[in-house]
């Protein structure tokens, strides 16, 4: 059974394991800082985000100034129609994926946006929340295509990531960019149309229950009577247009309406940019009957839509379901997966017992001695994103060091998602999975294509990739051996193994292996001159793309 | 849901249906190329390669090739009132009351040739109409655990564990479950560059001691680890890193470039566009040409996974439905054209080769609002010069669909895969039976 009672005391190697899976990691540094206090309130602080350690001020500043992804280098291309140089676009500036740069609707620099974040919110928790909830409600930009929706939705997770489940549940069913992917703002049912259920569908099969867990097709299609017309509207002034190209234009923000007949008012448009005062009629009136009960779906003359109750009872009908699918999808990222039925079980009681309030299950499952077990430890394979973003808060300057660096001392993200086509070849293509069912985890995350792109990511990292862009060289990942990597030098080649495994993290890596590779390298004597430095570099690739390397 | 009643009734009827399997093939039964001779199948190569094409989102078969004829024209009529084809200046007949939509491009000229296997109203007891659980189905081939897929088994079986390592490959950058082995998998290789080490590695920087890392990290991917993990890890990039180099690539890890002898879909020269005039572009045009050049080229691999997706059409399926029939059959028709002009050691590579397209399962009857919503019973089809063409299984009917409307299946997709074992890709009777869990009918048409 899982025992998830709290640990009262941690080791350096346990804050470790918690920051790898709860965070992006924690340099051995920074880890002893966060060892010294006890595990229950550092463990809510790190959550909650509160205390100075999690101070977003500075964060914030270099997010909304620091031109950290190259934007209008990389989109400065007069040559392709309807683009604009946008080097007239004054910087420093923040992503230009949002707001009134919503035209620009690029995937890649709104990936940098993400990879970015990750990689300097000093609320890593933040981040990994909406990962994790990106992968569990994944929706995809290729049919969404609209940028500033999808950040809508990801913001959504940091926001509301750990309210009630079936508060998280029903805002994501409003949510814009959901709306368009499974089709909800198509979900005619009104009079005697035949509803639109895949939203329905996936609403119960992939982001609460499971399949074949609690629900039949007949279930699916009141389901789906229940929310047609669930839509968005959204304002003139979210209208966003492309300068050089008039036809173009995106919406910057919207806002959820049911398309039941009445005024759109305070918005002007459809939620596919058409004007209109009154919205059309895609709502089927009068009750529905799911799970066995019947339910009044018919939105109110205040607007309040009842279809609400539909998806809330999911929850309060189907609880033991939903908690069930929620401990496998809370174990598989964070935990292991080699759970026991009983450990599945015991977490869906927890679940249960905090009335599905996610703060309580994610403290509670966080400081358990089931989620510190040794047999948790490396027990999972990372994500590669993740796994990424974890490589560079080890091996590249930190935000304050790097905002004071020219050219500043940050990932060159947007040239990395743009060019080098990293995070979708090694096979999670941020904010854009293939279906709604997003990315297995675990072993699924390795094939031989994925394991390639690994190992050419963390070259590129730790042997020190550059490229030129319009005249200027710059680096993918600034990195700093003797500075950063080793602020005291190591007085020998296995000094420089224990660093790097130490800044790294890997799964243990057998004796003999890592005794092969310091052999190869330093194969007479040990002097710490530049040639052992870029040896060093050597070795942080090897662990990076060993199999140990892989696990977190 | 499929309740237990109707399960029961379906196995009848498909019991029924199998014993007559055999004698519903013979080539041409409901040919349409006008009541000849039908033609003569070539002899299955002695090196035969297989073609997977997934056809990924559950395609709507019925609007591909439609009823045309008696009750069931009736019914698809009644609940296809807007997006039904049934203009017969739209349709080529194939008989038996089944007609082929002309938006599936090429596929009435193969049909013709008497070179395609029509399998309709292929499916599984009690599906649930989730993409997610019939994909997986439709991998593993078998009620067997462990995550491994019909084809992966066979690599299992089949492969040499320490060579054969191009012997199995997809072009799709995942790893489909049906070719992931217990011990063996499928290469993805994407491009025909880029696998020369060290120069993939890094684009404009030079890789120090690139000799010493390289052993270095092969000695990383030789360790041994009880790990399930640590073990995946080694198994996949030990795949790559044996790949890599590999001199079935030719001269420095490379294929040798190819000129596709025919025009593929997308292609300036391709005759068809999309609805709306614009090019035909499609992945899965560029994917068959990859293959084709590593047909071409001459590696080994004996099974080639690929992929078109795109087909949930819940909506705006009118649009987009005939633009994918055109991508898919366009792409099949411009390959099998294609490989005409490949000679390999082993033979023509047209002779070499069968196309096995399906999907995780067909769509509803009843149309909704502008699309179609999850079904059951698909149609998987093969195309090559060893098949004999025809219908197999039975249509499924129309006026007896299930209580939640959908078809219900009339050949098992496990008949499909026990027929390709055995008749093409060489497993003896009882090995095939082993690799499928349960022994299948046969389809007559190898």
């Amino acid at each position: 059974m899982a025992d998830l009672t709290a640990i009262t005391s941690w080791t350096l190697a346990d804050v470790q394991h918690f920051a790898r899976r709860a965070g992006f990691g924690l340099t051995p540094a920074d880890a002893a800082t966060l060892q010294a206090q006890a595990p229950g309130a550092a463990i809510d602080a790190w959550i909650d985000g509160t205390g100075t350690a999690y101070d977003p001020t500075a964060f914030n500043a270099a997010l909304a100034t620091a031109d950290v992804v190259l934007e209008p280098l990389v989109s400065a291309n007069t040559a392709v129609a309807g683009s604009v140089d946008v080097a007239a676009v004054a910087a420093p500036h923040p992503f230009l994926v949002q707001g009134a740069e919503a035209w620009r609707n690029n995937l890649n620099t709104a990936q940098a946006l993400l990879a970015w974040r990750m990689q300097h919110n000093p609320h890593a928790f933040e981040e990994r929340l909406a990962l994790f909830w990106h992968n569990l409600f994944a929706t995809g930009w290729h049919k969404v295509n609209n940028t500033a929706l999808m950040l809508k939705q990801i913001q959504l997770f940091r926001g509301q990531g750990l309210a009630r489940f079936d508060d998280l549940l029903v805002l994501v069913s409003k949510d814009p960019a959901m709306s368009l992917w499974l089709d909800s703002v198509l979900n005619n049912a009104a009079g005697t149309n035949v509803p639109n259920e895949n939203y329905a569908r996936e609403v119960m099969e992939l982001y609460s229950l499971g399949a074949d867990n609690g629900y039949n097709q007949a279930d699916i299609t009141q389901l789906a009577r229940a929310l047609s017309g669930w839509s968005f509207t959204f304002a003139e002034a979210d209208y966003i247009q492309n300068p050089a190209n008039p036809g173009q234009k995106f919406a910057a923000d919207a806002r959820f309406k049911v398309y039941d007949g009445t005024a759109l008012a305070p918005d002007t448009r459809l939620w596919w940019g058409g004007a209109a005062t009154v919205s059309s009629s895609q709502h089927a009136t009068g009750t529905i009957s799911l799970f066995g009960q019947t339910l009044d779906v018919t939105t109110t003359a205040n607007g309040w839509a009842k279809g609400e109750n539909a998806i809330r009872s999911i929850l309060s009908m189907k609880g033991p379901n939903c908690a069930q699918f929620l401990a496998k999808r809370l174990l598989t990222h964070f935990v292991t997966t080699g759970y026991t039925a009983q450990d599945q079980t015991d977490v869906a009681t927890l679940i249960q017992g905090a009335a599905f309030d996610l703060r309580v299950i994610f403290k509670t499952l966080l400081k358990s001695q089931f989620f510190f077990s040794a047999a948790s430890r490396y027990a999972l394979v990372e994500g590669p994103v993740s796994w990424l973003v974890r490589a560079t808060r080890m091996l590249c300057p930190s935000l304050a060091a790097g905002s004071g660096q020219t050219p500043k001392g940050y990932p060159a993200w947007r040239l990395v998602t743009n060019s080098a086509t990293t995070f979708d070849q090694m096979g999670m293509k941020l904010l854009d999975p293939t279906g709604p069912n997003g990315w297995k985890e675990h072993t699924a995350w390795l094939n031989s294509n994925t394991m390639r792109y690994r190992a050419k990511a963390v070259a590129a990292l730790a042997l020190n990739e550059t490229r030129a862009y319009n005249g200027t060289t710059y680096p993918l990942f600034p990195t700093f051996v003797t500075t950063d990597w080793f602020p005291a030098a190591p007085a020998s080649a296995q000094a420089v193994y224990d660093r790097l495994a130490a800044l790294l993290q890997p799964a243990p890596i057998p004796a003999s292996v890592s005794a092969a590779w310091l052999s190869a390298l330093w194969p007479t004597g040990f002097t710490w001159d530049s040639a052992s430095q870029t040896k060093a570099r050597e070795l942080a690739f090897l662990i990076l793309c060993s199999p140990s390397g892989q696990l977190y | 849901m499929t309740t237990r009643r109707e399960f029961i009734q379906t196995l009848g009827a498909t019991g029924a249906l199998l014993a007559g399997l055999d004698a519903c093939g013979g080539g041409g039964s409901s040919s349409s190329s006008g009541g000849g001779t039908p033609p003569t199948p070539t002899p299955t190569s002695t090196s035969p390669i297989l073609v997977i094409v997934n056809i990924d989102g559950g395609y709507d078969w019925l609007n591909v090739t439609p009823p045309n004829a008696g009750t069931n024209l009736g019914v698809y009529q009644t609940k296809r009132a807007t997006l039904g084809i049934t203009n017969p200046a739209l349709l080529t007949d194939l008989g038996s009351g089944m007609a082929l939509n002309k938006d599936f491009t090429g596929m009435d000229a193969l049909h013709a040739l008497g070179h395609v296997a029509w399998i309709p109203g292929i499916g599984m007891p009690n599906p649930n109409l989730s993409h997610f659980t019939c994909i997986d189905l439709w991998g593993q081939g078998a009620a067997i655990p462990a995550g491994n897929g019909w084809l992966g088994r066979f690599a299992d079986t089949a492969f040499s564990p320490t060579g054969d390592v191009l012997r199995g490959l997809t072009v799709t950058p995942d790893l489909p479950v049906m070719l992931k082995g217990a011990t063996r998998s499928f290469v993805s290789i994407t491009s025909a560059g880029g696998y020369v080490y060290p120069a993939y590695l890094l684009s404009t920087t030079t890789v120090p001691d690139a000799a010493t890392l390289e052993t270095g990290w092969g000695t990383a991917l030789s360790a041994s680890s009880a790990d399930p993990g640590i073990l995946a890890a080694t198994q996949a990039g030990k795949l790559f890193f044996d790949a890599q180099n590999n001199p079935a690539f030719g001269t420095g890890g490379t294929l040798t470039a190819r000129t596709p002898t025919v025009p593929y879909p997308g292609d300036a020269a391709y005759p068809v566009q999309k609805l709306n005039g614009t090019a035909l572009s499609t992945s899965l045009s560029s994917q068959l040409k990859l293959i084709a050049q590593m047909i071409a080229a001459g590696l080994p691999a004996q099974v080639y996974f690929s992929r078109l997706s795109g087909w949930d059409t819940h909506s705006n399926q009118a649009v987009d439905h005939p633009n994918l029939q055109r991508a898919l059959g366009g792409s099949i028709k411009a390959f099998y054209d294609d490989l005409a002009a490949i000679t390999t050691t082993a033979g023509l590579a047209q002779d070499r080769v069968m196309i096995l397209a399906y999907s995780e399962f067909g769509r509803r009857v009843q149309e909704n609002n502008g699309g179609t919503d999850h079904g059951t019973a698909g149609l998987a089809f093969c195309v090559g010069k060893s098949v004999k063409g025809g219908l197999y299984g039975g249509y499924p009917d129309l006026t007896s669909l299930d209580s939640n409307g959908n078809m219900k299946y009339t050949t098992d997709f496990r008949s499909l895969y026990a027929t390709v074992l055995e008749r093409w890709l060489g497993q003896a009777a009882t090995a095939t039976d082993t690799l499928l869990g349960s022994a299948y009918p046969r389809l007559g048409f190898l």
